[in-house]
């Protein structure tokens, strides 16, 4: 599914950019979340400020190093760990090559399926950004993630999960806009158009099936009409 | 004291409700001797994953002047099926669909733990989401590119039904006509000439055609397609041509010579965006998204000239009276944003650039609809993105979070009337019972409108307590107030979110102790802030310290423990101890203090500091300081300089920005590099907890804070230098005898200081 990363801000045009969450990271519902830091000391009502429990001496301090690592000194969090890291997460599976055709066919067969359904001028403007997504693919444009999110896409389109097709297309437009800007619109459109297609015909195969079943009176069987 | 903090969670929790009182004074003049008047903090849209709304319209009082909705505080008489309105005691009879109700089986409304219901209205046709996107073309290259990306982007995020338009400006405006044909046309105006609502509307051919109105079917946008879809289109027609027009957008072609600003004609821009909704969707809800990224020079509603020698207005101007734009300016916006919010629009500012942008002069368009108002460095930054993405956030039903429309009711028991609201939202002049004549605020009204908010948008709402002095304590013992808010959902379901809740009255004089225990100094502290802040807008900055300050003084002689004359013997009660430190560091916040920040900043900051919840708002007031370190777990430690050791990591959250700050030893040990040995482990453990800690706080907030990482002597040092209580400065560094934390450069006044003159004052018989 789409990563869970968070990726530094863009320090050339702000120093203090914040970074960047993953569009996987910002959905997350929340999960185990660390307690909020909300809380606040009250000024002593003496006015003296308060005195740290451990001096540390004046002047420059020896620097010494740290202390040991050990299961005791080991300083325990306000929460849990998140299950982010500050680098984009690793897929544990042996990568292999993403095929363009493995994208490019599945995509096509669709926009094939859709021809009948949806007008002429906007299954051209599908196709054509299908090509300008060959193109860049075949021109070594795209990067891996989106290579792999797109692959998961197709598949998740062929299987009728429509949803699922579309977070990951919006994932790619949040994650990858500027390699994926110009064609993904297309891919999104396909999805909703495959998407009203398949429950038109849903919708047509419930009648007949109806009228067949209607047809068929099985004495003792009660149908519903 | 502890069930009080409990009941006031409870109740914040359940209603979005927070109170500066919990118990109310039951007089007028011992109201005033409060000195902090009788408030709430509401937060009318208050996320509650538990409460499904309800699927039928509410019951409502049939007196006329009165129309409160059924609540757990109405008196029902169960066999005779009657219910009398805890607000104006009428009876009432329940429709015919209550037949069934018995005290075994109650409707929600009337169940105590409903004090907040939503109701579903089903009637009446839904209107599509519009978003109309004004975007400024006087960008550097990169800039625009990514903002455009950014564009697109969202148009993945819209819902496929919304209604989307675009309008581009630089020093013409060009309004895009959006179709599935090939060819895109666009109508151009001149920058510099302001048009009427009606000329534009005609020069963009929307006047309507006359049509017999059949009072079964009144006209409704969708029913007029001739009309709307030229310039706002839905996105599941529009989206890919759409996508390329934005993808095609070019820099303002007029070339700017050196030494000058480009033109941009943004009063002109927004004037035809708010008059072409106004003329194609008005009432309806709706986003003017603004994006500009740089002062508006040229037309109405300019800020500065096209002469870079002659920098923008900045605080001193203004002082001086030298801020040539700023009056007329600042009318022309205040005029197109009652417009807006007369229609139920609301109007954003995503304003990115190094210089200042107007958002002084603008800033009445956000404040006043429920805009929102971004402020960045430039388009290519991660915190403009992710802000842009996070306004198209949904909630746990997939549904955005953003409403629109929404008209807030506000009800009250006889006892109390309405001052007036301080908030994101213009007043709907409705008058009544329950308006008060004394104003706080937005007042004359018990009736405001918010064109755009959220699950945080808050307002502060102020009463009046107007029992007569000596008036017996009115039967029942308990004030009521009921909040109605009427709102279109982002699935554009109309909804109503009621919210009935009630206190008990005390004498002052004989329970005064009673009222001191129920006060909640967090409450009070945000709303007197909010009224501080509002005051500002119009006064003078020391006119509204001294104003805060003479406050202060009185809650501490009302409330205070002391011995009359001795100082030292000053103390205040648990409910009240944080307070005095809010208020000194109130003094001395970007929203009061001018100094240090233009005054685009100052009106960005106060923007926020207007609509933020409870907790949000007083991290702006007196920002949250964590210490990690080997000691211990993270704990708060005190906004002070003492807290700042060489053996600690402080992470400091402003609201604005998150700070994480290295003491001298931990900086020197992470240069060594003692991260990356194993038997150090801990240590890369210590330095990664704040880490994670501020990853959790910018994975939620919205706008995207900036993000300063810095260590002792580090330059960035300065964020947060300057708002810790400076308890040590080069001046009384040898006075305390002990040299714990650091010195602050500073001629301010520490909050010891502070206190002990606070403390002098409350105790003086002079005062």
């Amino acid at each position: 599914m789409a990563g869970l990363y968070v990726k530094p801000g863009n320090k050339e045009r702000g120093w203090n950019d914040p970074p960047q969450f993953s569009y996987g990271l910002q959905t997350q519902a929340g999960g185990p979340k660390r307690t909020p830091l909300t809380k606040r000391v009250a000024a002593p009502q003496d006015g003296s400020p308060r005195v740290p429990t451990l001096e540390t001496s004046p002047g420059a301090p020896p620097m010494g190093p740290p202390p040991l690592s050990s299961k005791a000194s080991r300083p325990p969090f306000v929460g849990s760990c998140p299950p982010s890291s500050m680098e984009p997460t690793n897929f544990p599976v042996v990568e292999s090559e993403i095929l363009l055709e493995d994208v490019l066919r599945p995509l096509e067969r669709a926009l094939e399926d859709c021809r009948g359904h949806t007008k002429k001028q906007v299954c051209d403007d599908i196709s054509r950004r299908l090509a300008l997504l060959q193109e860049q693919w075949a021109g070594g444009k795209l990067s891996m993630p989106v290579k792999k999110r797109m692959a998961l896409l197709v598949q998740e389109l062929s299987s009728h999960q429509w949803d699922a097709a579309d977070d990951i297309h919006r994932s790619l437009m949040v994650d990858h806009v500027t390699e994926v800007s110009q064609w993904m619109v297309g891919v999104k459109r396909l999805i909703a158009e495959k998407r009203s297609l398949s429950s038109e015909e849903e919708a047509n195969e419930e009648k007949s099936v109806a009228t067949t079943e209607q047809n068929q009176t099985v004495p003792g069987i009660q149908h519903d009409p | 004291m502890a069930t009080y903090l409990e009941f006031i969670q409870q109740n914040e929790e359940r209603d979005g409700v927070r109170f500066s009182w919990n118990v109310w004074p039951s007089s007028r003049l011992e109201a005033t001797r409060m000195v902090v008047p009788l408030a709430c903090i509401l937060t009318p849209l208050k996320e509650r994953p538990d409460l499904p709304p309800v699927q039928y319209e509410p019951v409502l009082c049939s007196r006329p002047t009165c129309k409160a909705i059924l609540n757990p505080l109405c008196q029902v008489d169960y066999r005779a099926k009657l219910w009398a309105c805890n607000f104006c005691f009428q009876r009432n009879q329940f429709p015919p669909a209550y037949a069934g109700i018995s005290e075994v089986n109650q409707p929600a409304e009337l169940m105590p733990q409903f004090s907040t219901v939503e109701y579903v209205i089903q009637r009446g046709a839904q209107s599509p989401l519009i978003f109309l996107y004004v975007v400024d073309t006087c960008l550097e290259e990169d800039d625009l590119q990514a903002l455009k990306e950014s564009l697109q982007m969202s148009l993945s995020l819209l819902p496929p039904d919304a209604m989307v338009g675009l309008i581009t400006f630089g020093r013409m405006v060009q309004v895009h006509e959006l179709s599935c044909e090939g060819i895109s046309k666009s109508y151009v105006f001149r920058g510099t000439k302001d048009l009427t609502a009606k000329q534009i509307q005609d020069m963009l051919g929307l006047t309507k055609p006359a049509m017999p109105v059949h009072p079964a079917h009144p006209a409704q946008p969708q029913e007029h397609p001739s009309i709307s879809s030229r310039f706002l289109q839905p996105i599941h027609k529009i989206d890919m041509n759409l996508t390329d027009l934005l993808g095609e957008l070019q820099r303002d072609p007029w070339p700017v010579p050196q030494g000058k600003r480009p033109l941009r004609s943004t009063g002109v821009a927004l004037s035809i965006a708010v008059g072409l909704l106004e003329g194609t969707f008005p009432n309806t809800g709706a986003r003017i998204m603004l994006f500009v990224g740089g002062p508006p020079t040229q037309g109405p509603g300019m800020v500065v000239g096209d002469e870079l020698k002659v920098p923008i207005r900045s605080w001193h101007d203004i002082e001086k009276d030298n801020a040539r734009f700023m009056k007329k300016a600042t009318k022309h916006y205040e005029m197109l944003a009652n417009r807006a919010a007369a229609n139920g629009h609301c109007v954003d500012i995503y304003a990115c650039a190094l210089d200042q942008t107007g958002l002084l002069e603008m800033k009445c368009c956000t404040n006043l609809t429920g805009g929102h108002m971004v402020m960045g460095d430039s388009f290519n930054t991660s915190l403009f993105k992710q802000t842009f993405q996070r306004i198209f956030s949904k909630d746990f039903n997939g549904n955005f979070r953003m409403a629109f429309g929404a008209t807030l009711e506000v009800k009250t028991s006889r006892e109390l009337k309405v001052a007036g609201a301080i908030g994101p939202c213009v007043s709907l002049n409705v008058k009544g019972p329950c308006v008060s004549e004394n104003e706080l605020g937005v007042g004359g009204t018990s009736q405001w409108k918010i064109c755009g908010l959220d699950p945080t948008s808050t307002l502060g709402i102020y009463f009046e307590v107007v029992n007569q002095h000596n008036a017996p304590i009115p039967q029942g013992g308990r004030g009521a107030i009921q909040f109605v808010t009427h709102y279109q959902h982002s699935s554009t379901q109309r909804r109503i979110r009621a919210t009935t809740i009630a206190r008990n009255w005390a004498d002052a004089q004989s329970q005064l102790k009673h009222i001191e225990a129920a006060f909640d100094q967090e409450a009070a502290a945000v709303l007197m802030a909010r009224l501080g802040v509002f005051r500002a807008e119009s006064e003078e900055g020391p006119d509204v310290l001294r104003w805060l300050d003479r406050q202060l003084i009185r809650l501490c002689q009302k409330f205070g423990q002391y011995t009359k004359e001795d100082p030292s013997s000053f103390r205040l009660s648990d409910s009240f101890s944080l307070y005095p430190q809010f208020m000194f560091h109130l003094r001395r916040s970007p929203f009061l203090q001018v100094f240090n920040n233009s005054p685009d900043e100052s009106s960005y900051y106060r923007h926020h500091f207007a609509r933020q919840d409870l907790t949000q708002s007083l991290i702006m007031i007196q920002p949250i300081l964590y210490s990690y370190s080997f000691h211990g777990p993270p704990e708060p430690v005190l906004l002070d300089s003492s807290s700042i050791l060489a053996d600690r990591i402080l992470l400091m959250d402003t609201f604005f920005q998150i700070v994480i700050y290295l003491g001298e030893t931990i900086a020197q040990w992470q240069k060594a590099g003692y991260q990356d040995m194993p038997e150090y482990e801990n240590f890369k453990h210590l330095l990664q907890a704040p880490l994670d800690d501020a990853q959790e706080i910018l994975h939620a907030r919205f706008p995207m804070p900036r993000y300063v990482s810095t260590e002792h002597g580090g330059s960035q040092a300065r964020f947060l230098l300057s708002k810790v209580n400076p308890s040590q400065t080069h001046n009384n560094l040898y006075a305390w005898g002990q040299e714990t934390g650091a010195p602050i450069l500073t001629d301010d006044v520490s909050l010891q200081v502070f206190m002990d003159h606070l403390k002098k004052l409350a105790v003086s018989s002079a005062c």
